[in-house]
């Protein structure tokens, strides 16, 4: 699962894989902006046939949290 | 169509990432809208790719289409320009109407809608001022829970009522500014069903309504209208029969056995027949390409009752033990149309695969065993035939391939020289300038032709009538009748005058009249009316495409003399001091009928 985040997560930011780590956030990722944040929300939905809550979108702000979230849905 | 429904955003970003198309054109796309709406991007760039053309897409700022469209700034919308798409929701534009429209009076409703026309009108003429760009302007959403619940739907004085009047006069203004087109955006709610069309979460974060899925069918329905202007739709439809036109093999069950009637499981076929006949009425080119005895074939088309295709429909058939590939480049040489305007329909994957693998360029459709009560709906979503005109010649096209191929086969036939078998053809040219009813073929054909077409330049009908209008532009067209039939109008030269020069800017040819010297006569018009109106020197160019090396020397064959050679333009002269006669003699005769109305 981990792989599966990493990887949409790159492609939809736009940067290599090995630039997401467990710590990553719109703080160290200049990529990863409002705009981008939703794509991201949006791609993961997609990609794990999943849908979060109205909360959990804005506080999913890195690699860590959103892993933690895709799991409590799955 | 390019297999965008199947791919999830993740992969859709993941082929954009691999993909460079640094070296195709540029296709500009500005998006003004009142709303968030970037997560369009990765759709709206695929689908360019797959057009064959590089994206570049501009966002005007959040709620700024009205400043945008005014402002004299033309960073935004300038000459590059390809097309407009405008969002525009009620939510943002008129709150009122949308989410208190019970407190409203009659008159404050008014109001409000007159706010919103105004809007419409403003922006339109704004965006005009700067380019004829093609426009498309997303229609108003109709709530699905009206603000007076049930009893709205039925009342003439309520809020679905108010808002239907809006698009229908967003509907006759896009028709009065030209190239403007109406997407539909309730059909696009209905395809993608309410629950998955809009995204509330975004809404109330960051003002972006929509979900990808709905996204992604907005994009494909404006791609239909671009594909059409840049050239790109398909042309003629390849059939194959067993399965496919009919259930069942007509080689095993029979005439009586197949199964095709107004009960089901004949009448999926029925009506997918009826599809491909509004697709055959609308101006598609009908070739049946089926493994069989070919007597069999024509045998169900004459003789079944049910049967909607007729033998009149058809305009070439090729029914034989050959492979699919070889018999469709047969069919695209003999109807001389490009295998780039083929769409192949087969319910045999193995055919479908070999076409794919041998002949890429041609579009395949795949239909599915077991599945023929959808074949209608795959064939009438694609859009992969629709085009921004339509005229009486798209009407008759099918008959006019007919004969083109009869033609083909007379001249095969023909024992003596060419010369004697274009007499023998009775032609009759005739040319004249463009007029309202010619404007909407003309622009057509400067949309659609490849092949024969010295510099490929699009135009609009806006972009024709303006021509038209002006004293500086000249727009010639060219019909051709023979005795097999007429086929209307079938070439363009669009004649420039600066001061003491004329360009010829455009010349072409639909492929269906090349090989008749009627280039000849054409050219030598233009150039008679240069000197009618006291230009002795002529310009004219060639622009390189990949579609149209036939006429690279074109203009050097024809007493013009090149000047400069460059990779993408080539420039030629003509010195129109002495009279020539280009035209060939072999017309039964050629009318020039523009001379009296030069301006």
């Amino acid at each position: 699962m981990e792989k599966k985040l990493t990887k949409i997560m790159a492609q939809i930011l736009g940067v290599q894989e090995n630039e997401i780590t467990p710590n990553s956030s719109p703080d160290n990722l200049s990529e990863w902006d409002s705009l981008k944040h939703m794509n991201l929300v949006l791609g993961i939905e997609q990609g794990f046939n999943i849908s979060f809550d109205d909360e959990d979108i804005m506080q999913m702000l890195s690699f860590e949290i959103i892993l933690e979230t895709i799991k409590e849905k799955i | 169509m390019n297999n965008i429904n199947k791919y999830s955003l993740p992969e859709i970003q993941e082929f954009l990432d691999n993909h460079n198309s640094t070296n195709d054109t540029l296709f500009n796309i500005v998006i003004l809208r009142n709303i968030t709406i970037e997560a369009i991007v990765p759709y709206l760039k695929y689908l360019t790719i797959h057009m064959g053309f590089q994206p570049n897409i501009v966002f005007g700022n959040y709620n700024n289409v009205l400043q945008d469209t005014q402002s004299n700034n033309d960073v935004l919308i300038n000459q590059n320009t390809d097309c407009i798409m405008v969002f525009t929701k009620l939510e943002t534009l008129s709150p009122k109407l949308i989410n208190s429209f019970p407190e409203l009076d009659s008159e404050s409703v008014e109001e409000e809608m007159n706010l919103v026309k105004n809007y419409i009108v403003t922006t339109l003429s704004g965006i005009r001022n700067k380019t004829n760009a093609i426009v498309s302007w997303h229609s108003f959403e109709l709530p699905i829970y009206p603000a007076f619940g049930v009893l709205d739907h039925s009342r003439p004085d309520m809020q679905i009522a108010a808002i239907t009047e809006l698009n229908n006069f967003l509907k006759t203004q896009l028709l009065d500014f030209k190239n403007c087109y109406y997407i539909e955006m309730n059909s696009l709610l209905s395809i993608v069903g309410f629950k998955n069309f809009y995204d509330n979460r975004y809404w109330h974060i960051g003002k972006s309504p929509y979900t990808l899925d709905a996204l992604r069918e907005i994009s494909i329905d404006n791609f239909k209208l671009y594909r059409a202007l840049k050239g790109k739709n398909k042309k003629c439809l390849v059939l194959d029969c067993d399965n496919t036109l009919w259930g069942g093999i007509i080689g095993e069950d029979g005439i009586d056995g197949i199964k095709l009637s107004p009960n089901f499981p004949g009448s999926a076929y029925l009506s997918f027949q009826e599809e491909i006949l509004s697709l055959y009425n609308r101006g598609i080119i009908l070739a049946l390409c089926s493994k069989n005895n070919e007597s069999d074939v024509w045998d169900v088309i004459d003789n079944h009752p049910h049967m909607q295709i007729k033998r009149k429909n058809i305009s070439l058939a090729m029914v034989n033990w050959e492979d699919k590939a070889t018999n469709i480049r047969s069919i695209a040489e003999n109807l001389n149309i490009g295998l780039d305007s083929i769409v192949f329909i087969d319910d045999n994957e193995f055919e479908i695969n070999l076409v794919k693998e041998l002949l890429p360029v041609v579009e395949t459709i795949h239909l599915p065993k077991g599945k023929s009560a959808n074949y209608k709906e795959m064939l009438a979503s694609s859009g992969l035939f629709d085009t921004l005109t339509f005229t009486e010649e798209d009407k008759k096209r099918g008959e006019l391939y007919k004969a083109e191929f009869k033609r083909k086969n007379d001249k095969t036939n023909f024992s003596g020289n060419m010369e004697s078998y274009y007499n023998s053809l009775e032609m009759i040219a005739e040319i004249d300038k463009v007029n309202e009813t010619a404007v909407s073929r003309v622009a057509q054909l400067t949309q659609k032709t490849n092949q024969f077409n010295l510099t490929t330049k699009r135009y609009s009908e806006s972009d024709i009538r303006e021509f038209m209008n002006s004293k500086e532009v000249e727009v010639l067209f060219v019909k051709l009748k023979d005795r097999f039939g007429d086929m209307g109008i079938v070439g363009v030269s669009i004649i420039k005058f600066s001061s003491n020069y004329a360009e010829i800017d455009s010349f072409l040819l639909s492929c269906r009249a090349i090989g008749r010297g009627l280039e000849k006569i054409l050219l030598d018009a233009s150039i008679k009316l240069a000197q009618f109106r006291n230009f002795n020197k002529i310009k004219a160019s060639y622009i390189p495409s990949n579609k149209n090396d036939q006429v690279r020397s074109f203009y050097v064959k024809n007493l013009f003399i090149k000047v400069k050679e460059q990779d993408l333009k080539h420039d030629f002269h003509f010195e129109a001091s002495n009279t020539l006669e280009l035209s060939p003699s072999y017309y039964k005769e050629i009318n020039i009928k523009y001379l009296s109305k030069i301006k």
